[in-house]
């Protein structure tokens, strides 16, 4: 009756509009009363929480991502991109994907990979000739690198749903499915172009072509610094994320001289935002998920599943179909933390590695940013795309299916994801 | 001025006085968190620095950038319910006939009062409880870590009690919000 009284006042909150993090905190105190448990235990859950040190990156990942995109790092990784492959048949829907896949390994977050590279490359393409829903498309799928290519905070937050998955070792698995999902989205891209018979850009030649990458550099050097600080054990997750944080103001301060006070203004209030939303979204379903192990809700679904088919191959296609299906409907940071503690237990009972099952999440809510009704990139995308979601749904179909397909190989290959993990052990 | 034109004059005036201290607190919110954020950057620059190239850590910092998180966290929920940032699913309500979304409305609001309550009592308790218990390093009460919690759960009761008098108003007739 508790469970029933959880879930059931939880979805009645979240149909009723109720922010997902109140709903969670609201049916956590409704059932703690019920239960007759001591309600302090739920806040003291909340508060502690947030008061976890890994989390710390997570603002500070969240505030380098929001300097990129105020101080011109995104316009010169554009560049860089265009120089290289534009002269490739639909170069621009190549360009795009290259851009999110450069833009992905310094930002950690996929909606502001939409923001930062969509302002700058749809009115772009679509001056060039470009249909804005192919624009649209290729601008909101792409930026799934964000989340799967480190550093990524969505991550960080695995990490701490998992109870102690280490984050390198995520952010090294994510590497190669991440490059994959690129490569078969760039070929997605290239297939719907020539289709429609997009024009490609000339090859501005390789003087343009090294100049590019100089200027583009100090901003690249970001994800050097945050990546490479965290995989070579330097530092830790959350001291290279500060790291990068300063060295991101001082690069669009001082080097590409884009940052005035107004602008990062604007990017300590926005991170101030996101920050928030994300960690009050940690506190409170910290607390839920204390009553989810109390009522052993891992180990129903675990027999549920179990009782449908034995056959790992089953079991994770099972897990990627509910993945998805909740993904449509809620956000990735949410599920991230509802759903971890949920279906890590069930894959690992059928030998999966945390490691493997957090890429997996990854991009599978990844695209679920990408997919209505309730799709944080695809509404972004829309917005500065100019185009209603239900025109950029009709023709995104190809950019699902390779998403799909990346999606399904890092589930049932092992070692796309776990072969760089696994060289550091 | 009659006593009649005082009378309708008082409540919108009275309003606008509210919107005017909630739209300045939740800006006060920001700034602070805003604030809190440079700081926890900085610090934390500090302590790279200090590890790294002083061959010093300062150990404080890691104690006050989790206090200051947890700040950020609960003064940033709190602007975000006024601002209607947070993350939530409208589109089942959306799709509703206008009484119903008034209803909905009306539900999500006593939802999120219901807990905004919860969080400032159950926050006030947590912080008297730890409030004699130093924090390592820091030389201040364990308690603070609570009264953020207890602040949100304050700030959003009174937000959201502001959204229920709009809807009040909208079912009236009335615009929702006081124009000024």
């Amino acid at each position: 009756m508790g469970l029933f009284l959880l879930f059931g006042l939880f979805f009645a909150g979240l149909i009723a509009g109720v922010p997902v993090a109140f709903a969670l905190g609201f049916a956590t105190v409704v059932v703690f009363l019920y239960e007759g448990l001591p309600l302090f235990v739920a806040f003291q859950r909340i508060v502690s929480g947030i008061s976890v040190f890994s989390l710390l990156a997570i603002p500070f990942f969240i505030f380098a991502g929001e300097l990129m995109l105020q101080g011109g790092i995104a316009v010169r990784l554009v560049r860089l991109a265009s120089a290289a492959v534009g002269s490739i048949r639909g170069g621009l829907g190549v360009v795009n994907v290259a851009s999110s896949m450069l833009f992905g390994g310094i930002s950690g977050s996929a909606v502001a990979d939409t923001s930062a590279l969509g302002s700058i490359l749809i009115p772009v393409m679509k001056e060039k000739g470009y249909d804005a829903d192919y624009a649209v498309n290729v601008t909101v799928t792409s930026s799934i690198a964000g989340v799967v290519i480190p550093p990524s905070h969505n991550m960080i937050l695995y990490a701490v749903a998992a109870g102690g998955v280490s984050v390198s070792s995520l952010f090294l698995a994510g590497i190669v499915p991440g490059i994959i999902m690129c490569l078969f989205l760039g070929v997605a891209a290239y297939l719907v172009a020539v289709r429609r018979g997009y024009p490609a850009e000339a090859f501005p030649g390789w003087s343009f072509l090294a100049r590019s990458f100089v200027y583009a550099f100090p901003g690249l050097f970001t994800a050097v610094i945050i990546v490479g600080g965290v995989l070579s054990g330097i530092m830790t997750v959350t001291e290279s994320g500060a790291f990068g944080a300063i060295y991101a103001i001082v690069v669009t301060a001082l080097v590409y001289r884009e940052l005035d006070w107004e602008r990062f203004k604007t990017a300590v209030l926005t991170s101030v935002k996101t920050t928030s939303l994300v960690m009050i979204l940690v506190a409170t379903a910290m607390a839920f998920a204390y009553l989810l192990t109390l009522y052993r809700v891992p180990d129903m679904l675990a027999n549920g599943i179990t009782s449908i088919s034995d056959n790992p191959l089953v079991i994770l296609l099972l897990i990627n179909i509910v993945l998805l299906v909740l993904g449509m409907v809620m956000d990735m940071a949410a599920l991230i933390l509802i759903c971890t503690p949920i279906f890590l237990p069930l894959a690992r009972e059928i030998g999966m590695d945390p490691v493997q099952f957090g890429i997996i999440i990854m991009m599978n809510l990844g695209l679920g940013l990408c997919t209505p009704p309730v799709g944080a990139c695809l509404f972004v995308g829309c917005v500065v795309g100019g185009v209603r979601i239900d025109q950029a749904v009709r023709t995104i179909w190809p950019f699902y299916l390779a998403i799909i397909a990346a999606l399904l190989l890092v589930t049932y290959i092992p070692s796309i994801s776990m072969y760089l993990p696994n060289l550091t052990k | 001025m009659t006593s009649d034109d005082i009378r309708s004059a008082r409540p919108t005036s009275l309003l606008g006085l509210v919107y005017a201290v909630v739209e300045f607190v939740v800006s006060l919110c920001m700034a602070v968190a805003g604030a809190m954020l440079v700081l926890l950057i900085v610090t934390m620059g500090w302590l790279v620095f200090g590890r790294y190239v002083l061959n010093d850590t300062p150990t404080w910092v890691e104690q006050l950038s989790l206090m200051l998180v947890v700040w950020i966290s609960f003064l940033g929920a709190a602007a975000g319910i006024w601002r209607k940032g947070h993350l939530g699913v409208d589109f089942i309500r959306d799709a509703m006939p206008p009484v119903t979304q008034h209803v909905l409305r009306a539900i999500a609001n006593l939802m999120v009062l219901g807990f905004a309550i919860a969080m400032a009592w159950q926050g006030y308790l947590l912080a008297g409880k730890t409030w004699t218990r130093q924090i390592p390093m820091l030389q201040i009460s364990e308690g603070w870590r609570a009264v953020p919690m207890s602040l949100c759960g304050a700030l959003v009761s009174i937000f959201v009690i502001v959204h229920l008098l709009e809807q009040v108003r909208e079912l009236k007739g009335l615009p929702p919000r006081p124009v000024e």
